[in-house]
């Protein structure tokens, strides 16, 4: 279906290359994985199957691709809409129309569908996908993973042959992941699609891939198996970790694998609950509190919120998509409209603080770091976060250097990879050194070396540096290597409030890979096991 | 919700109505009918209101009438001709050279030249008005689809930008809010240079995105595009368009018209949408 020759890119300005003379063909029917760490090239890699790359981005290409028969050379990727759909990284930005089916309608109506089979198109798809109730409804007012179906279905509409899916999950809450995921496997095995997929969390989409090709980012890659490729590859799941840890002769790419060929080992008694963590003041309670969304907005997206964060613990906030999560880190900041309640931080009003004071009580990392970042280059940035905090030349840099490698000074904040964006926010607030630092969502786009050096640096904030950390997030195996404890909401309530074991232990669909291989034994995580099985020795 | 409770005109219906509304207010040209067509637009406003963001301009354009109005009367009180009538103040005469004769700025300012400025702000701000309702209760989106293939490109392009804009509004609102996070004043030029840079490249991110995806769907590269739910120009639309229709034909063939009558008839016929739905 999709064969790449002799296939080299190179981007202008760029000293390195993306592929080297690569060679390899997809077949019909396949689900196909692109991993590598963020940056090796895997939004690169989709774009070239469509021929984004390079009409539309420009980039120097020799090598031949073909796509159901087409050479992507001579043709644009507008004469390639009814072979290969592609859903982007951000569908939001995609968006041609406001109404969901009109949306959807748009693909056919720019190939000239005749408007009857247009309507059966339509229809199809908006069943295949679950669309239908939602079908009037404007697309800006619907969740992440509504969103994300809605972008399957406009790409799928044209009943293409290929489909391309960059990060379709990085935004979803584990539920609507494994929704979205499942739609496509069924794809698959109905319908004979042809589905290139590119994800950083490979515990979501593995069990569903039928080869991987794996980009290591100096210009080679490997294609292969699924077992094969991550037997040996330095990106790998937790539960191929596990099964490393374990030395299994197998690769599992599912629990259910896994505990088929798991070998019995003891768990020789049931550790008991590791001594409760030594917090310090409190330093945001929240009591009583409804919150709204937005200044005009009628319903409220918190109600009757109790909490307290204390110094030297980090707690992650969990829920599903539209749960109420931002707007509860928000109200520590007081950008959230407060209906009824109380926020405090150290006693404090949040809305009371004046422009500096601000950040020497709460560092807020936003959703989207850039939005704090300015300057034209790295070390400017720092600068600015030198004289914005008063506080001596150099320490802003300082702790960037100490929380990761951090990238050249010169290069732009725009242009370093997500994780090392998410290391200068967060240098510049602690430049500011606030007790209470929140972090919004932090994980997206984060491959696994970036989330290790995450998980290191915020452990290392709360429990050495003693400040309380807030983080939300979807992500459950961050959850589990970095919470003490865990809050979850549901629809804006408080549902759960307790120790990371116990929150994350209770239900099925948030709990993480090693808890669900091993469901009898305490641990959560792979360290955890190899400080276990290591002690056996 | 986007939809609105009552039922929808055709895409082009509000066009159609703002351009016999204009018509039939530079045919009058009465303060008064003016008056009661910035009335008359507000009220179609509320009436049809709906959660879109393009209903969300009117408020936009309510405060741009205004200023255009209060700009139009200063201009009018400074810059003009002498006029007779009873002098109600006098501003300060500036001395212009002797080759523009006639005219002049500041000096006495009379009963007629205000009346006669403010009967033109008054038109002015009607226009806007009544433009600006017809933009705020027509959806961009199914306008897109009514347009004629021919417009296609220049429809597609005004969507996009109409979509840009309250995007933008977002983001702009986000970074301000993130300057705060950082400790930094949220207001001053300053701070707007810093608000910026983020805010265009966040929309020159979507631009690029945008485009990408519109190119891969084939956008512009097959000849015949079909229209999915064609939009049909019902009798409901034409007997709503009646009204001002009508207003228009009395109008042009009675030219002797009491300004009274006119006053008060026209914007009856004019709130036929109303009835219509």
């Amino acid at each position: 279906m999709i064969t790449f020759s002799n296939v080299s890119l190179i981007y202008p300005n760029s000293e390195r290359t993306i592929i080297e003379d690569a060679t390899f063909s997809v077949n019909e029917g396949e689900l196909v994985l692109l991993m590598g760490h963020t940056g090796a090239g895997k939004s690169s890699v989709l774009k070239l199957i469509n021929g984004l790359v390079p009409h539309h981005t420009g980039g120097i290409l020799s090598g031949e691709i073909t796509v159901a028969g087409r050479s992507t050379r001579s043709i644009k990727p507008g004469e390639l809409a009814d072979v290969v759909g592609i859903v982007g990284q951000n569908p939001i930005n995609g968006f041609v129309s406001d109404i969901v089916e009109e949306e959807i309608a748009f693909g056919l109506e720019t190939i000239g569908i005749a408007p009857d089979v247009m309507r059966k198109r339509v229809e199809e798809v908006l069943d295949l996908l679950a669309l239908a109730p939602l079908r009037k409804r404007a697309i800006s007012q619907l969740s992440g993973g509504e969103q994300q179906r809605v972008a399957i279905a406009a790409a799928l509409v044209t009943n293409p042959k290929v489909l391309l899916l960059d990060e379709p999950t990085s935004a979803l809450d584990p539920i609507a992941a494994e929704e979205v995921l499942s739609i496509l496997h069924r794809l698959v095995h109905d319908l004979g699609l042809t589905v290139i997929i590119s994800e950083h969390r490979l515990e979501r989409v593995i069990q569903f891939v039928d080869r991987i090709i794996l980009i290591h980012g100096d210009g080679t890659l490997d294609l292969g198996s699924a077992e094969e490729v991550l037997r040996n590859s330095p990106i790998a799941p937790p539960l191929v970790d596990l099964a490393r840890a374990l030395k299994m002769p197998t690769i599992p790419l599912s629990i259910r694998e896994f505990r088929k060929n798991a070998p019995a080992f003891e768990i020789a008694e049931s550790r008991t609950e590791s001594a409760p963590l030594e917090t310090g003041e409190v330093v945001l309670r929240i009591s009583g509190l409804t919150a709204a969304y937005e200044e005009s907005a009628r319903t409220y997206a918190l109600s009757n919120i109790d909490l307290e964060i204390s110094r030297g613990e980090v707690v992650a906030l969990m829920g599903r998509n539209g749960a109420g999560k931002t707007t509860l880190l928000k109200c520590a900041v007081g950008h959230s409209p407060i209906v009824q309640g109380k926020v405090t931080v150290l006693d404090r009003d949040p809305q009371s603080f004046a422009d500096q004071e601000l950040i020497r009580h709460v560092g807020y990392v936003p959703q989207e770091p850039g939005d704090l970042l300015y300057a034209q280059t790295v070390e400017e940035e720092c600068a600015f976060g030198d004289r914005d905090n008063n506080v001596a030349e150099g320490t802003t840099l300082d702790i960037y250097r100490a929380l990761m490698t951090i990238p050249s000074l010169k290069s732009h904040p725009r242009e370093i990879s997500e994780g090392q964006r998410l290391g200068l926010a967060l240098s510049i607030i602690l430049s500011a050194r606030p007790p209470l630092v929140i972090l919004d969502e932090p994980t997206r786009g984060l491959d696994y070396e970036a989330k290790r050096v995450l998980v290191r640096n915020l452990r290392r904030i709360a429990h050495q540096e003693r400040r309380a950390v807030f983080i939300s997030t979807h992500d459950v195996e961050l959850v589990a290597e970095v919470a003490d404890r865990v809050i979850f909401l549901a629809d804006g309530e408080l549902i759960a409030n307790g120790t990371t074991r116990q929150v994350l232990t209770a239900s099925p669909a948030f709990a993480p890979q090693v808890s669900k291989a091993l469901p009898h034994s305490p641990w959560l995580t792979v360290t955890e096991v190899e400080s276990y099985v290591n002690a056996q020795k | 919700m986007a939809q609105n409770r009552r039922q929808s005109f055709h895409p082009l219906f509000w066009w159609f109505w703002a351009v016999l509304m204009s018509t039939l207010l530079f045919i009058i040209d009465q303060p008064l009918l003016s008056f009661g067509f910035i009335v008359i637009s507000t009220a179609l406003v509320w009436f049809f209101r709906s959660g879109s963001y393009w209903y969300k301009t009117f408020a936009w354009a309510v405060r741009f009438a205004a200023i255009a109005f209060f700009i139009r009367m200063a201009i009018g009180f400074l810059i003009g001709v002498p006029m007779p009538g009873r002098t109600l103040f006098t501003i300060p005469q500036v001395n212009l050279p002797d080759f523009l004769v006639g005219i002049r700025v500041g000096g006495p300012v009379t009963s007629q030249r205000l009346l006669s400025t403010l009967e033109e702000a008054l038109t002015l701000s009607a226009l806007i008005l009544i433009f600006a309702a017809a933009n705020s209760l027509s959806n961009p989106h199914s306008l897109l689809r009514v347009l004629p293939k021919r417009f296609y490109g220049i429809g597609l392009a005004s969507v996009i930008a109409s979509s840009v804009a309250p995007q933008t509004a977002r983001s702009i609102l986000r970074v301000r809010n993130a300057k705060r996070l950082r400790g930094q004043q949220s207001s001053g030029i300053r701070s707007w240079r810093n608000v910026a840079m983020p805010v265009l490249e966040d929309s020159l991110e979507r631009s690029i995105d945008l485009a990408a995806s519109l190119e891969s769907r084939g956008y512009g590269y097959f000849k015949n595009p079909t229209r999915y739910r064609p939009e049909k120009w019902q009798r409901r639309d034409l007997l709503a368009l009646s009204g001002p229709g009508y207003g228009l034909i009395v109008v042009l063939a009675i030219p002797s018209l009491s300004p009274i009558i006119v006053g008060l008839l026209i914007p009856l016929f004019a709130l036929t949408p109303v009835f219509a739905s």
